[in-house]
């Protein structure tokens, strides 16, 4: 299923808002990220992996409320669809299914 | 605590190109981060990491598209502007009615005057070579160091310089030969037609449109001539006239029409009706010869076509050079040569003598470059006028739109939403009043035609060009008066505004008085100008000339057996009951025609030549014209042929005090501009005896100073007689001319019988002088409403402003008289103001007109007083209605409310 399958900053951009949940928004996003997996993410880059997620359909966003520091600017909250939830499935199980053909052998191989 | 701000350029930058649906949020998080950046590492820090951040935003995705965003909202607002443009208009239907009025009486003037002023300059430009065309120009120094410049050159230049000179591409030669009958032999009607002659090149240069005919072969065989439509209207009464024969009354053989053209546009110095073909003389191999020697005359008007991108300069330089190679030049003369270009003809002749023709042809007419520029200066001023009157009823005004433009800022209008408005209202007035501008040009243009002479329709005539320059002038007008308003109005603060707090004017009140100023000193100089001209014009029709020109019947000479059989006529014509006196001569006095002039001195003198005009006369010449003799004797028999008279400035110039035969020595006269012998032997002089004086009188226009006059009697070797002048009563006058033409008709039948009324003639030397008068009279008065009208604003704007003081003043005890002086008091200033700088401006313009007239009228004090007092009393005029109106109120009325 082609127009499910996701890039790799696709997915951990995904995985992450759910991560969040609830709280997800370009900040927080970003912060996640730069956390947990311990590498810079541009603005720029998670702006349009975000933008083009929402556009396939894997995200939905929902204005939310400012602080003094966005000074007036709202927060646009991100949330997982359904249909992300399936591409996400599909990602998953489409590594399991290469994980276990992998001969035992290989895994050895260091 | 301070929260610090990120450099606003890179914050705008981003709303630049980010998507709008994208840029709130994005911007919202670099806030975010840039508050903890700033907090963790330092503002400095934290700006560079916004710049490298929003960089990195630059990126497909993000940038929005390039196409105009909001379009509807752009389009809604554009008809709003419209809306309310429209009804302010209508709400306020005295000032509208004022400013629709000024602009279209100053648009009337500035589209008749550029449509005027657009003609002459755009003469001879139907020519499609146009550009390349140059008329060659001959200037001549002879031994005694006297410069001639002449429009014309020899036959060789014009047959060799195409091929010597590479960048000629084509050369043509024009003659103007003569008068003549020219007419259809089956049905002669004796008509003079001026006979011109062109060689076969003269169709390639120049594109006169041929309705029939090969303008190729057109003048190439011998007995050929071309003809305009309105000539074949008048001889044959058809167009349908090729190949039709025409018979000149001086040849043997007819000659065959090869081609017909349209009749000439009223812009082209171009007035010939004929064109015969140059190898109707060049057949004969005698002349011929003699023109192949000929290569310094200046008998034949010379056109050149260059090549692309030729430099006329250089070109003109290979001529003299190829003139002095081959012509053998008198010792001392000294000649050059020079193109003028085709379209500076009209205009810029002056000092050039137009050459290529005999005496008896009238030269090609000319325009008054100055007259072009105060025409062009008067109209743009009109509208200029017109435009600062709308600006200063508009920002007078201001105070009754302040709440509407309060609101407007109070919910959410910015500036430049104010602005469209305010253009948009001036634009809708500007085009109003450009509508019935064209549609009252288009009712005035058959007066207006038949006034300055002219043949101009609304829109054919023209072309797009004019217009497209007329309707961006306008929109300018229309931008730049609206423009000053708009930018006004939108700047004052809504708070204050809707406060109904006054606002400090000043400033716009004074740029307001200085535009009061300008547009009175405009009208003064104009005023003072058509005053000036009215005058100097009146001075030119009234003057005593020294000689009685009215009810002088002037008859042409035209058939050689009028002049041959002078004195039966003569004698025929007196018999008539209601003629006073006849005389023949060789020109008349206010001469329409070259005049002759003759180099003299008196026999024996040491010293120069001088140089006289010279008029051939019978004995009754003196007498018909009244013109007084001082001393010595009239003609009086045939035995006179070899007396003069001379006038007074004659007899200075000689040297002569009183009559006591001395002898004048002859030996050259100019029958055009060169000097030539007077004899065929260069060593002979005519030799007459003066024998009396006469008083000086103005033979020529009144330009010029009375210059020394010979008059020599009607037998003499210098020119034969050229006209019967005829002095008539003022009875009957329609069957005195009627008896006159019988006389001449049974002398020679085919007498075509030419006659001009002398005092007509004299007063065409100032016809150009009486049209400006008049266009700028009309312009003077335009000018003049327009100011008033703006002014008449201005003072009902004063009085609304002023009504709780003059209320307040009146209850004190203020009279009628003193609140009207109060109202009056500071425009009335500004019109002096005015004054003060239009009296010096008019003055030096009116000195430099009249210095071109030798005798002209002073300018008087009065003058100005007059111009003071008209332009200070229609002011007064003008606001005393208002101040009247202010005055008269009740004050209870006024101050009742509040």
């Amino acid at each position: 299923m082609k127009h499910l399958q996701l890039g790799e900053f696709e997915e951990i951009v995904l995985l992450t808002v759910g991560v969040l949940h609830g709280n997800a928004y370009g900040v927080t996003i970003k912060d996640e990220i730069e956390q947990r997996l311990n590498r810079e993410v541009t603005i720029g880059a998670l702006q349009i992996t975000l933008r083009r997620l929402e556009s396939k359909g894997f995200l939905k966003s929902n204005l939310g409320e400012s602080t003094e520091s966005r000074r007036g600017r709202p927060k646009l909250f991100f949330e997982i669809t359904a249909y992300g939830k399936k591409a996400l499935d599909y990602s998953k199980e489409s590594r399991d299914q290469l994980w276990k053909a992998l001969p035992k052998l290989v895994l050895k191989l260091k | 605590m301070q929260r610090v701000e990120p450099p606003r350029f890179i914050l705008r930058f981003l709303k630049w190109f980010c998507k709008p649906e994208y840029h709130a949020d994005i911007e919202g998080d670099l806030l975010e981060y840039y508050d903890r950046r700033v907090a963790d590492l330092g503002r400095t820090q934290a700006n560079l990491r916004l710049c490298k951040d929003v960089l990195l935003l630059f990126r497909p995705g993000i940038i929005r598209s390039a196409t105009i965003h909001q379009p509807l909202t752009h389009n809604g607002m554009i008809k709003s502007y419209f809306i309310m443009g429209w009804r302010n208009l209508w709400k306020s239907k005295l000032y509208s009615t004022l400013n629709v009025l000024g602009l279209t009486f100053g648009m009337v003037c500035f589209l008749l005057i550029g449509l005027y002023v657009y003609d002459e300059l755009n003469f001879d430009t139907q020519h499609s070579q146009g550009e390349r065309i140059y008329r060659v120009i001959t200037h001549e120094k002879n031994s005694s160091n006297e410069a001639t410049t002449v429009a014309a050159a020899g036959y060789m230049l014009a047959e060799e310089s195409k091929h010597a000179i590479p960048e000629v591409a084509q050369t043509t030669r024009m003659q103007r030969v003569g008068r003549a009958n020219l007419v259809d032999p089956e049905n002669p009607v004796n008509v003079q037609e001026t006979i011109t002659v062109a060689n076969e090149h003269f169709f390639q240069v120049f594109d006169f449109p041929f309705i029939e005919g090969d303008r190729r072969t057109a003048l190439k065989e011998p007995y050929s001539i071309v003809v305009t439509e309105d000539l074949a209207m008048r001889i044959f009464g058809t167009k349908d006239v090729m190949n039709r024969n025409l018979q000149f009354n001086h040849m043997t053989n007819p000659v065959k029409i090869t081609g017909i053209l349209k009749s000439h546009p009223k812009n082209s110095s171009f007035t010939f009706t004929s064109v015969l073909s140059e190898s109707t003389r060049y057949a004969n191999e005698g002349f011929l010869r003699e023109a192949e020697s000929d290569w310094a005359s200046t008998d034949y008007t010379v056109y050149t076509l260059l090549q692309p991108d030729a430099n006329p300069d250089s070109v003109s330089r290979k001529m003299t050079q190829l003139v002095y190679a081959n012509a053998s030049l008198e010792p001392g003369t000294k000649l050059s040569y020079s193109l003028q270009p085709l379209k500076d003809v009209h205009l810029k002749s002056e000092g050039i003598t137009d050459g290529g023709r005999n005496s008896n042809v009238d030269s090609i007419p000319q325009g008054n470059p100055v007259y072009i520029t105060v025409f062009f200066f008067t109209a743009i001023f009109v509208l200029l006028i017109a435009g600062i009157n709308y600006t200063n009823l508009t920002t007078a005004r201001a105070s009754s739109r302040l709440k509407e433009i309060g609101v407007r800022k109070a919910i959410g209008a910015v500036r430049g939403n104010l602005v469209r408005q305010f253009l948009v209202e001036s634009m809708i007035t500007t085009v109003i009043a450009f509508l019935v501008a064209v549609l009252i040009v288009s009712f005035l243009l058959p007066a207006f035609n038949n006034f300055v002479n002219k043949n101009f329709s609304i829109f054919t005539s023209v072309g797009l060009r004019f217009w497209a320059a007329a309707i961006g002038l306008i929109i300018a007008i229309g931008l730049l008066s609206g423009g000053y308003a708009a930018m006004l109005l939108s700047r004052f603060n809504p708070v204050s505004l809707l406060k109904g707090l006054k606002l400090k004017s000043r400033n716009d009140f004074s740029i307001r008085k200085a535009l009061v100023v300008v547009q009175f000193t405009i009208s003064t100089v104009m005023i003072i100008g058509t005053i000036v001209l009215f005058m100097q014009v009146r001075f030119l029709n009234n003057s005593n000339l020294g000689f009685d020109k009215d009810l002088m019947v002037v008859i042409d000479v035209n058939v050689v057996k009028a002049r041959s059989n002078f004195e039966w006529v003569k004698n025929e014509m007196s018999k008539v009951g209601t003629v006073q006196h006849v005389s023949v001569s060789s020109h008349v006095p206010g001469e329409w025609k070259t005049l002759v002039r003759a180099k003299l001195k008196k026999e024996g003198s040491p010293g120069d030549f001088q140089i006289a005009y010279a008029i051939a006369a019978d004995k009754d010449f003196l007498n018909t014209y009244d013109i007084q003799l001082l001393s010595g004797r009239n003609f009086r028999n045939a035995n006179d042929s070899s007396a003069i008279l001379i006038n007074e400035a004659a007899a200075k110039i000689l040297g002569i005090t009183d009559v006591s035969g001395d002898i004048v020595e002859i030996p050259q006269i100019a029958r055009g501009s060169s000097f030539g012998p007077l004899y065929d032997d260069v060593n002979t002089s005519f030799k007459p005896r003066v024998v009396g004086i006469v008083k000086d009188f103005h033979f020529q226009s009144l330009r010029a100073k009375i210059e020394p006059l010979i008059i020599a009697y009607h037998d003499n070797p210098i020119y034969p007689i050229d006209y019967f002048s005829v002095k008539i009563q003022p009875q009957n006058i329609q069957a005195t001319l009627d008896k006159l033409k019988s006389i001449m008709v049974a002398n020679d039948e085919r007498e075509p019988f030419e006659y001009h009324f002398l005092d007509d003639q004299l007063a065409r030397f100032y016809i150009e002088d009486q049209r400006s008068q008049t266009i700028l009279g009309w312009v003077a008065l335009a000018s003049v409403v327009i100011a008033c009208l703006g002014l008449f604003g201005l003072a009902t704007y004063a009085a609304e402003q002023r009504l709780k003081e003059i209320g307040m003043r009146k209850v004190l005890g203020a009279n009628l008289f003193s609140i009207m002086a109060l109202l009056s008091k500071d425009f009335v200033k500004l019109v002096l103001i005015a004054c003060c700088f239009a009296f010096p401006i008019a003055w030096l313009g009116a000195n430099k007109w009249l210095q071109e007239y030798a005798y002209h009228i002073d300018i008087d004090w009065w003058i100005f007083a007059l111009a003071g007092v008209i332009a200070t009393g229609i002011a007064l005029l003008t606001v005393s209605y208002q101040a009247i109106k202010a005055a008269i109120v009740n004050p209870v009325k006024i101050l009742r409310s509040e």
